[in-house]
């Protein structure tokens, strides 16, 4: 009887035991990244996590794991400015607020919003206003972390460079995974082989996304920008083994969903190397399919929807974000 | 038997053995007195960067951003070995000396010792403290900054109050200016002291640079247990230490030792009129003349003669003054013009007893008051300094950002104020306003990153209405001044020389406000449109037509100005000095060389990140 009893105890001691370790363990994302530039001579030369014009960061704080992609428009190179240099910054600066913990895991726009206002504190001239970028008072009156109070809304009036850009955050005690998605770049989450959450593609009309932007020079009425509180933001739970792609419109106007899906099922384990190796693979056949004027990519089937007469790839330059959910060490 | 014996053997052994061991004892304390070195015990040395900053006097970046502001010395280096000027640095708000050569910058105070060369700090707490054996500076642009690292008993993570508060300094130095802008690790070499610390304390000087120096991590080395070789060292007792002086001021309003008249054995030293006794010691430093007060009665009689303090700078004691020294001083100030305490009494040095009670006594004749970086003032005070001087015609209270905004709503009783610097306050839209509206004699105003003033336009239109004798303005980082409140300025303030509107993003030049600007201040002296992206070749066409004594010209970071128009305004504006083009893009290094060719009086900047 007694010995029932304490056994009864024991199993139930395990069973909520283990119940209540799962929901203490913290989370992590082990991420790799690859990616091609679209220019062949730019993409090696680059140092860092810049691909032809797009970039990204993967960044660690106590509290929580982001990772961003940025896709620099190339159309703004004629009025003499780097694009890559403004995603560069962008995601280099995203990177530095997390690490310094100047951010709220559960608000992933304020990443993207605090940086824009510090690119626009640099002394080089990264952004190119005519007129200038006004920031709400509500946001300036702040002194306590910026980003925590910032609801800046930032009334965008002039030229500058556009940039595209999906900011991804688990949260590690609460495992949720937060995302903000400005434009065409996008995630995806693979639950046992099945996509279960994925980034709303947004467009304007056909390939002219939603953009981070500044109008050009006396062209303001003609070129569309939206602020970035038009970010597509959405969060919800996530499992260990869950696998997160992060990537710019150059992957998924190239592959579709089954191909990704495909190259990720090679992923057996979490280990970085495997990771690291699957986000190489789907970033190079991304890249061969982009150059392959007979192949029916996404890119070209939206088109032909859309009733233009296309077939092929869309050379553009790829970034390719892989992480995987697992435990938190140290 | 055996065990009685071995008993034996073992008692007498063991007391042999502690006699020797007393006898060494004896042996290594008379080594100790006789000065001889022991062994010292390996005690192992921590190394750490700064953990948090705590207080410092000025920065360049914006109050709430990260990009050139003094957050960044925090932390492990994020630029340092590369050498250039990057957002992750830590930077002053000036350099060189052209802010010195501005109508608005105040003269110098008399009697400032020769080894306080400071002109801004910054104040760093570190995680745990030691006793330092070395620290590290990273500077990453034009160093030799760096004039003087002191150390602070106080740990400023602790729950306690301060009490007994210790400023050791650490190294002192000159400032210098390196051949090349590159990166430098400097590590001088730093006196030992006898407590812990983990508060350190930098003090810069920037002006043999010819750009702003950038810091980017400092590290403290030092050791955990009280190093033995302090034991060692004699203190040397220098006559010149500054040390020593503390006891001089607070004694000094004590007995005097003389009350017999001493015979002449001076030189006639005595014999020397008045006048000429007040003049030679005019020339001696606050604590010399405090030490010489307590020789004899007629120098006593000098020294403590309120014609030899009409001019008083406690700022190169401020690690020392204390409310029983400002009452000590009370005395001989009453004819006290001009009151330098700034960067005094934080940590609870001064108190509103010991202020007010030095303002009550000096305040009457006061002309000139500057209080930066004082954070013990709070509204009482500022409601002490309106109602004990009458006639201040000149405030600083610049960086005092703990005062919290009501306290600016007295300044509007100072109806005499011409100079009034509020750079880095929280001061608000009604205080400025009514400060405006009573303080109309205003020449010199400094609203320099006042982030809690609303609408810059309303308080520009407010100057240009009350305050037409208005010289030099400083809006830097003023964030929504437009271009409507910008005409309405330069029409009303017609005397304007020194206009800073550096990072004022919301100032277009396509509304013609820089023309219109150029146009009606044909004095103006110094403009800076640092960061404005939008200045274009006919603004500076206009300078260069209508300015014509422009002396400082600061330009960085728009693409939009063409070599070709500042070579029109060098040769317009024969009085030129300055001239910062950093991040110019149509302005290359070539460009700069050409110009500077041409130009030699020119000073031409031109920055680089790498």
């Amino acid at each position: 009887m007694l010995s029932v009893l304490s056994y009864g105890r024991l199993v139930a001691r395990a069973v909520i035991g283990g119940l209540s370790q799962t929901d203490s363990r913290d989370y992590s994302l082990v991420t790799a990244s690859c990616g091609f530039g679209k220019d062949f001579r730019k993409g090696i030369l680059k140092k860092g996590m810049c691909y032809g014009d797009d970039a990204c960061f993967i960044a660690r704080h106590r509290s929580a794991d982001v990772l961003g992609v940025a896709d620099g428009v190339g159309g703004w190179r004629d009025y003499g400015v780097d694009p890559s240099q403004f995603s560069g910054t962008l995601m280099k600066t995203c990177e530095r607020l997390v690490k310094e913990g100047r951010f709220v895991p559960s608000n992933p726009v304020g990443v993207l919003t605090t940086s824009y206002y510090e690119l626009l504190q640099n002394k080089v001239p990264l952004l190119v206003p005519e007129h200038n970028v006004w920031l709400s008072a509500a946001a300036l009156h702040s002194s306590t972390t910026p980003i925590q109070s910032y609801t800046v809304n930032l009334i965008i009036r002039s030229s500058s460079v556009a940039a595209q850009a999906c900011i991804v955050v688990l949260d590690r005690q609460s495992h949720r995974l937060h995302t903000a998605n400005l434009g065409d770049s996008g995630f995806l989450v693979v639950r046992g082989g099945e996509v279960v959450h994925r980034s709303d593609e947004q467009q304007h009309y056909f390939n002219t996304p939603f953009q981070l932007s500044i109008a050009p020079p006396g062209a303001e009425g003609a070129v569309l920008s939206d602020s970035p509180d038009a970010a597509d933001s959405s969060s919800f739970d996530v499992q260990l083994g869950d696998i997160i792609l992060t990537a710019t419109d150059g992957l998924f106007d190239n592959m579709p969903d089954y191909m990704i899906l495909q190259e990720l099922k090679k992923l057996k384990n979490t280990n970085y190397e495997s990771i690291q190796q699957t986000a190489q693979s789907i970033a190079k056949q991304a890249h061969v399919l982009a150059y392959d004027p007979n192949y029916m990519s996404p890119f070209a089937q939206f088109a032909c929807d859309n009733g233009l007469n296309v077939r092929g790839g869309k050379p553009d330059d790829i970034t390719v974000l892989l992480s995987i959910v697992a435990e938190y060490t140290d | 038997m055996l065990t009685l014996l071995s008993m034996f053997y073992y008692i007498c052994l063991r007391r042999r053995s502690r006699s020797g061991t007393r006898g060494e004892a004896l042996t290594s304390r008379r080594a100790v007195e006789s000065g001889q070195r022991a062994v010292l015990p390996v005690s192992v040395e921590v190394e750490q960067y700064a953990k948090e900053v705590l207080d410092f006097s000025s920065h360049y970046g914006s109050e709430n951003s990260m990009s050139y502001t003094m957050w960044n010395l925090a932390g492990v280096p994020n630029v340092y070995p590369s050498s250039g000027d990057f957002t992750q640095t830590a930077v002053f708000r000036a350099y060189g000396t052209w802010w010195e050569q501005c109508a608005s910058a105040p003269p110098p105070f008399r009697r400032t010792p020769k080894g306080f060369h400071s002109q801004d700090y910054i104040e760093l707490g570190f995680e745990e403290p030691v006793y330092p054996t070395a620290v590290e500076v990273l500077e990453t642009y034009y160093p030799g900054a760096i004039v003087q690292i002191l150390a602070c008993s106080y740990n400023p993570f602790s729950q306690n109050p301060p009490t007994d508060v210790r400023w050791e300094v650490l190294w002192s130095g000159e400032p210098t200016k390196m051949l090349t802008p590159q990166a430098r690790q400097f590590s001088p070499t730093i006196k030992h002291i006898n407590f812990p610390t983990n508060l350190l304390r930098l003090e810069v000087n920037s002006s043999l640079l010819d750009y702003y120096t950038e810091l980017d991590a400092v590290i403290l080395r030092g050791v955990k247990e009280r190093p033995m070789l302090a034991l060692y060292k004699m203190p040397v007792i220098d006559i010149s230490d500054l040390s020593d002086s503390e006891e001089e001021l607070s004694d000094v309003g004590g007995p005097f030792r003389d009350s017999k008249h001493q015979r002449t054995g001076n030189g006639y030293f005595d014999k020397l009129p008045y006048e000429l006794i007040q003049l030679i010691l005019s020339h001696l430093t606050l604590p010399d003349l405090s030490r010489l007060a307590q020789s004899c009665k007629l120098l006593h009689q000098h020294c403590c003669d309120p014609l030899q303090y009409t001019q008083l700078s406690l700022q190169p004691y401020w690690g020392r003054l204390s409310d029983a020294s400002l009452g000590h001083l009370q005395s001989r100030c009453t004819l006290l013009q001009r009151l330098n305490l700034s960067w005094t009494g934080n940590r609870g040095a001064l108190t509103l007893t010991g202020f007010s009670s030095f303002m009550k006594a000096c305040g009457l004749s006061l002309v000139c008051l500057e209080l930066s970086c004082c954070h013990f003032l709070n509204e009482a005070c500022m409601e002490v300094v309106s109602q004990t001087c009458p006639g201040l015609q000149e405030l600083n209270l610049s960086s005092c950002d703990r005062l919290n905004s009501q306290a600016f709503t007295h300044i509007s009783k100072l109806t005499r104020l011409r100079r009034l610097v509020l750079y880095r306050t929280k001061i608000e839209q009604t205080a400025i306003l009514s400060i405006l509206t009573f303080c109309i004699e205003l020449r010199h105003l400094n609203l320099g990153s006042c982030v809690r003033i609303e609408d810059y336009d309303v308080v520009a239109s407010m100057l240009a209405a009350r305050c037409r004798s208005l010289c030099s303005l400083d809006l830097w980082r003023c964030r929504n001044l437009t271009d409507r409140g910008l005409a309405e300025l330069v029409s009303g303030c017609r005397m304007l020389e020194e206009l800073d509107l550096g990072w004022c993003p919301t100032l277009q030049s396509s509304t013609g406000c820089f023309q219109h600007l150029a146009r009606s201040l044909p004095r103006l002296r110094k403009l800076f449109l640092t960061a404005n992206r939008t200045v274009c070749d006919s603004d500076i066409e206009e300078l260069a037509a209508s300015c014509l004594s422009l002396q400082h010209l600061d330009i960085l970071g728009t693409r939009l100005v063409s070599a070709a128009s500042l070579k029109k305004l060098l040769q317009s504006c024969p009085q030129l000095l300055l001239l910062d083009v950093s991040f110019c893009s149509q302005i290359d290094m070539r460009v700069v060389q050409e110009l500077s060719g041409s130009f030699p009086n020119v000073a031409i900047k031109k920055s680089f990140t790498q």
